[in-house]
């Protein structure tokens, strides 16, 4: 695994976040494309540092600290175990990857950030559920640059530790 | 040296994360918020980069006509003729009634502390700005905050170069407004939307929507949003009115805050 070029992709990608798409009612979310992708194409100890990394990098710019820290390190490690049983290679399958962990990991996040005393918006589904379908549009054609970037070729089924 | 080589299982690695995300979890909001201020402290320049090219895509017709204002700059005329009024109506009620009394009128004792926008992140889910402007700059939390002459939102955290505001839109957001003679609550709902519940009136559609004035943090009512609808609450005889801003502010790249009664 190469950090460094882990850690320039995830600022990349938050600082994108923040900036560019930050003022857009309807966007994709290029961090949850990141967790599908390292949980996706990396070794499982691997997998679940970028998880709870990028959840981190989303917390920094988000409305409060640690929500979704904890709820991207939970998706991103249940996604990088599910993989090594069922192989998340094609593109209808990372669609669906993205769209149900992008909802459940949204919804954890919103949940923790009620708890932590954040008010949520009244109508929570609809943009979360819009953010999800987003990113399970434009991920899968994120997936090849990023692999480029990061040195990774095409996982094999069942070919990681 | 030899190094040894340490392996942590991933149950362990799984733990020990989850501890710490509960930990920050569980810090204080004000502690937290050192990490997001450094973060947009250290990546201000990208961050402001693409903010720009934001802007930017946002296409703006030029005006060929010497005599047209463009909309931006009506809307702009058309708040600060709003805040006039109101503050005329105030002046003359204080008048009225303490004719006798010598009283500075309120905006001699508010300072505006001008300031850049650094990032805005305007959706369903949130509605925030992160300034360019702090402690050091003499703001604090729950000063309110102008763009084109209207009222946005206030300051919700504050560090020492940077502040956060929480727009009036925000689902966190609480503000007291003005409708007729009575103050009501107006809650943000996202989306650039806040609604006022169960007005006991149907409130005409466009109706400009004031702050209501408080001690210390706001001398006059001012201009904050205008009633874009006006729908039936689910009790009979009550009405929900939704409120947006009066400004673009998405495209506001500066903006002030206001300090009641500086120190010089």
């Amino acid at each position: 695994m190469h950090w460094l070029r882990f850690a320039v992709l995830v600022l990349l990608a938050t600082v994108l976040q923040a900036s560019f798409f930050a003022d857009l009612n309807s966007k994709p979310d290029l961090l949850l494309i990141l967790l599908v992708f390292f949980a996706v194409h990396c070794d499982t100890s691997d997998a679940i540092i970028c998880s709870f990394v990028i959840g981190f990098a989303a917390d920094l710019i988000g409305p409060t600290m640690g929500p979704q820290m904890i709820s991207y390190g939970i998706f991103g490690s249940a996604l990088a175990y599910l993989h090594r049983v069922i192989a998340i290679k094609q593109i209808p399958y990372q669609i669906i990857a993205i769209f149900i962990t992008g909802l459940l990991a949204g919804s954890v996040a919103c949940l923790l950030n009620f708890l932590k005393g954040e008010p949520s918006p009244p109508k929570i589904i609809a943009p979360l559920f819009g953010i999800a379908l987003y990113s399970s549009i434009v991920g899968p054609f994120l997936f090849l640059p990023s692999a480029w970037w990061m040195h990774i070729r095409k996982p094999g089924r069942f070919g990681r530790r | 040296m030899a190094w040894k080589h340490i392996t942590v299982s991933r149950r362990m690695l799984f733990v020990w994360f989850m501890l710490a995300g509960f930990i920050i979890l569980l810090s204080p909001q004000n502690l937290t918020n050192k990490f997001q201020f450094a973060f947009t402290r250290i990546f201000r320049w990208p961050l402001s980069i693409g903010r720009n090219i934001s802007l930017s895509a946002a296409t703006r017709k030029p005006l060929k006509d010497k005599d047209m204002v463009s909309r931006n700059e009506h809307e702009r005329l058309l708040n600060h003729v709003a805040n006039i009024t109101q503050q005329r109506d105030v002046l003359y009620e204080e008048n009225v009634k303490l004719t006798k009394i010598r009283n500075k009128p309120a905006w001699e004792r508010a300072g505006f502390v001008p300031a850049d926008v650094i990032t805005v992140s305007v959706d369903n889910l949130h509605g925030k700005l992160i300034i360019n402007r702090g402690k050091e700059d003499g703001l604090e939390k729950n000063l309110f905050v102008l763009a084109d002459n209207s009222i946005i939102g206030t300051i919700s955290d504050v560090d020492t170069h940077r502040a956060r505001i929480r727009l009036f839109t925000d689902p966190a957001s609480d503000t007291a407004v003005r409708i007729g003679d009575a103050n009501w609550i107006m809650k943000g709902c996202g989306n650039n939307q806040a609604k006022v519940k169960m007005l006991k009136e149907k409130v005409k559609i466009g109706t400009k929507i004031m702050a209501s004035k408080r001690p210390g943090f706001l001398g006059t009512p001012m201009i904050i949003g205008k009633v874009v609808r006006c729908e039936h609450n689910d009790q009979p005889l009550l009405w929900d009115i939704t409120v947006e801003p009066v400004c673009n502010i998405k495209e506001s790249d500066s903006i002030h805050i206001i300090v009641m009664n500086p120190s010089e």
